[in-house]
């Protein structure tokens, strides 16, 4: 398909990953913590989701896989293998 | 249960992204195949992950944390015996058959195979069954939502559970209609890593309360942490079944009859993009298969070592700011390894009584807001929660919403699944063999979209069906667990050996059925009444558990078909072998891998996961 999966996959993680990246800083001295045994669960996973979801995208960017693959299909284009 | 804005727009962002990605890709839906089969052009990888996606519905995360938090490690069984090997086989031996063939579905090749109405037979069970699965994840979903209180003060409490159905049936309907299997697998792809993203700190967290792996082992009885031991006998183990149960009934027949046959996760592998990528896909989606028990199971088993402490529905697990750090877990006194080993009878009520329950609450009647209890009075603890408790329990604001994602994602991609499955075998399988044979592709295409509506209004209606009559559910269930147990002979014997007709393949199908209702009319779990669980004609047989007996119900199904088609294709006349080449093991050339290098072989990574899948059952043995 004409769409690289790695580009919404990589947005959607660089967006809810920023979002609570920065929900994580903002409330990184509050209470709501003690739930989560005093970790910054937002700050520290936010991060880690941010740069997975930059890491997705970038690569979905560089390399597409396919240009048209309607047509011609896989198949038709050399012999199975 | 109070949302903070931050949690709201978490979700919002999944499900703008579940919509977007159907809308990217209407405009490549151009023929009937870029709708079914995703054109054919979707690599390895991406085919693998929806390949596991697909299955990791409601009944996985809710279903295998339940089973964590009541019965242990063991529960890991499910993944290490009964999926890895029947992945690592079909995508060694029978995807070339399925992809090679150029079938559009499992139903197809057992056509192109065998005969007409044995294509039927399972095309019809298989469309009926998916409509039923998708409805029930839709029910359990709904009533989730319900019980966690999700929309409590935005919605009226009794419109919640509606809203829940159709909201679910709307989103899951409108991407599928516009992209189709494609859609379905891109969803399945972003759902499965937020699972991952959703799970992982969750189980991370979870470890450093109970003090790790060895803090739980320390708090658990043993039967509970190791995976292996006490299966000499069912008596010995917290899941009532014997080893013998547990390899040939859960690692062979069921496991190889899901994986190997059931055209919902076939169609993934089939919408790749060679004949290796093909083979490589479930061998893909079986290495991180094999660490899902450490997302699914373990939190439940977290959740049972808390505390022994019971909590009850009224102390307000679900929404009190409960201090996590207070509650650093204290090892039970009430722990008692010999106790489950020595209840042989009533093995549950045992186990129930002799480990901790953490955080898991109580049974309570969804009617009246009563605990539920047993026959013998004592209160029923609701498993099925421990999961979305332990939720509730770590997470603050924030990777609350990421949590609930990721449990929303695992219903939706359950739905999805099954409906892909129903549209594809209904337009190629039902409609297009049986009431219009010569439309245009056009017409299939406009016809695939239809009986997307057509699934999910079903879906809608099995859901309200479970509401209402929550025992004819569970007795349709027991009915398509009989259809499916024998169906891995049919297809080892039809790939394996070219002697099998038709006529044996239809046969056997019927009387492999008619055995499992038989064996099953006349065993019964020892803790059951005669009726729905069994033992209906009369019980000749007991079983330690209702699984044990289930197991054997499919190695006795699985048995009869495999001798009744062999009988019945010794004195029947069998095709001509030209007519079966790309069909049969014997009669295909085998895949040309020259031009591979060795890492690259699908039989390589078939020895890797292998290695991996050892040493995984020698570390939790």
């Amino acid at each position: 398909m004409g769409l690289d999966i790695r580009i919404p996959l990589g947005l959607i993680f660089l967006i809810i990953g920023g979002i609570m990246t920065v929900f994580g800083f903002v409330t990184r001295h509050s209470g709501i913590y003690e739930r989560s045994l005093d970790v910054n669960l937002n700050l520290g996973w936010g991060l880690v989701m941010f740069l997975f979801g930059l890491t997705m995208y970038l690569v979905g960017r560089r390399q597409k896989w396919q240009d048209d693959p309607v047509n011609p299909r896989p198949w038709e284009k050399r012999a199975r293998n | 249960m109070t949302l903070s804005i931050i949690d709201w727009l978490i979700m919002l962002v999944y499900f703008a992204f579940v919509l977007g990605i159907g809308f990217a890709l209407k405009r490549f839906m151009r023929t009937s195949n870029d709708f079914f089969l995703a054109g054919r052009s979707i690599p390895a990888w991406v085919c693998g992950l929806a390949f596991i996606s697909a299955n990791l519905g409601a009944q996985e995360v809710i279903g295998m944390g339940a089973s964590g938090a009541k019965y242990g490690i063991n529960t890991s069984h499910f993944y290490w015996i009964g999926a890895i090997p029947a992945m690592i086989f079909v995508g060694i031996f029978m995807m070339p058959f399925y992809y090679g063939s150029k079938a559009r579905s499992v139903p197809e090749y057992l056509r192109m195979r065998f005969d007409e109405k044995t294509r039927a037979v399972n095309a019809f069970s298989f469309a009926i069954m998916t409509v039923l699965s998708s409805g029930i994840s839709m029910y359990a979903m709904a009533l989730l939502i319900q019980t966690l209180g999700l929309f409590h003060g935005i919605i009226p409490d009794q419109y919640i559970f509606h809203v829940s159905v159709f909201l679910s049936a709307i989103i899951v309907l409108a991407y599928i209609f516009l992209g189709g299997l494609t859609s379905a697998i891109y969803n399945e792809v972003l759902q499965f890593f937020l699972i991952v993203a959703g799970f992982a700190p969750l189980v991370w967290i979870g470890l450093r309360n109970v003090g790790g792996w060895q803090g739980i082992k320390h708090t658990l009885p043993a039967s509970m942490t190791h995976s292996w031991r006490g299966m000499a006998h069912a008596n010995t183990n917290t899941l009532g079944v014997e080893w013998i149960g547990l390899s040939m009934g859960l690692g062979f027949v069921l496991s190889f009859g899901y994986w190997c046959t059931d055209f919902l996760v076939i169609q993934r592998a089939m919408a790749a993009d060679s004949e290796v990528s093909a083979r490589r896909v479930p061998l893909i989606a079986a290495i991180p298969k094999m660490f899902f028990p450490f997302l699914v199971i373990l939190p439940g088993l977290i959740a049972v070592s808390i505390s022994s402490k019971v909590i009850t529905p009224e102390q307000k697990i679900l929404s009190a700011p409960t201090s996590a750090a207070g509650a650093i877990s204290a090892p039970s006194s009430t722990v008692a390894p010999s106790a489950v080993a020595a209840s042989s009878a009533s093995s549950s009520e045992a186990l129930d009584n002799s480990h901790p329950h953490g955080i898991v609450p109580l049974k309570t009647n969804p009617l009246n807001g009563q605990p539920v209890t047993d026959s013998k009075g004592n209160p029923v603890y609701n498993y099925d929660l421990a999961i979305p408790v332990l939720l509730l329990y770590y997470f603050p604001t924030g990777i609350l919403g990421l949590g609930l994602t990721a449990l929303l994602a695992s219903f939706m991609s359950g739905m999805a699944g099954n409906v892909t499955a129903f549209n594809t075998v209904w337009t190629y399988d039902i409609y297009q063999a049986y009431i219009n044979k010569r439309a245009t592709d056009a017409h299939y295409l406009w016809m695939g979209r239809m009986a997307t509506i057509g699934g999910i209004l079903l879906s809608i209606a099995a859901a309200y069906a479970a509401t209402s009559f929550n025992n004819i559910m569970d007795a349709l269930q027991l009915v398509f667990s009989f259809v499916n147990a024998p169906l891995f002979a049919t297809f080892l014997l039809g790939m394996f050996w070219k002697r099998t007709t038709g006529h044996a393949a239809f046969t056997g199908l019927l009387s492999g059925t008619a055995a499992a209702l038989i064996h099953h009319g006349l065993s019964l779990p020892v803790d059951a009444a005669p009726g729905i669980h069994g033992g209906w004609i009369t019980p000749l047989h007991y079983y330690a558990s209702d699984m044990a007996q289930n197991f054997w119900t499919a190695i006795f199904a699985f048995s009869v078909n495999l001798l009744v088609t062999i009988a019945v294709s010794l004195v029947t006349r069998p095709r001509q072998d030209h007519e079966l080449v790309g069909l049969v093991y014997s009669l295909t050339p085998k895949p040309i891998e020259n031009h591979l290098s060795w890492y690259q072989k699908p039989s390589t990574l078939a020895y890797v996961v292998l290695a991996m899948l050892v040493v995984l059952n020698l570390v939790f043995a």
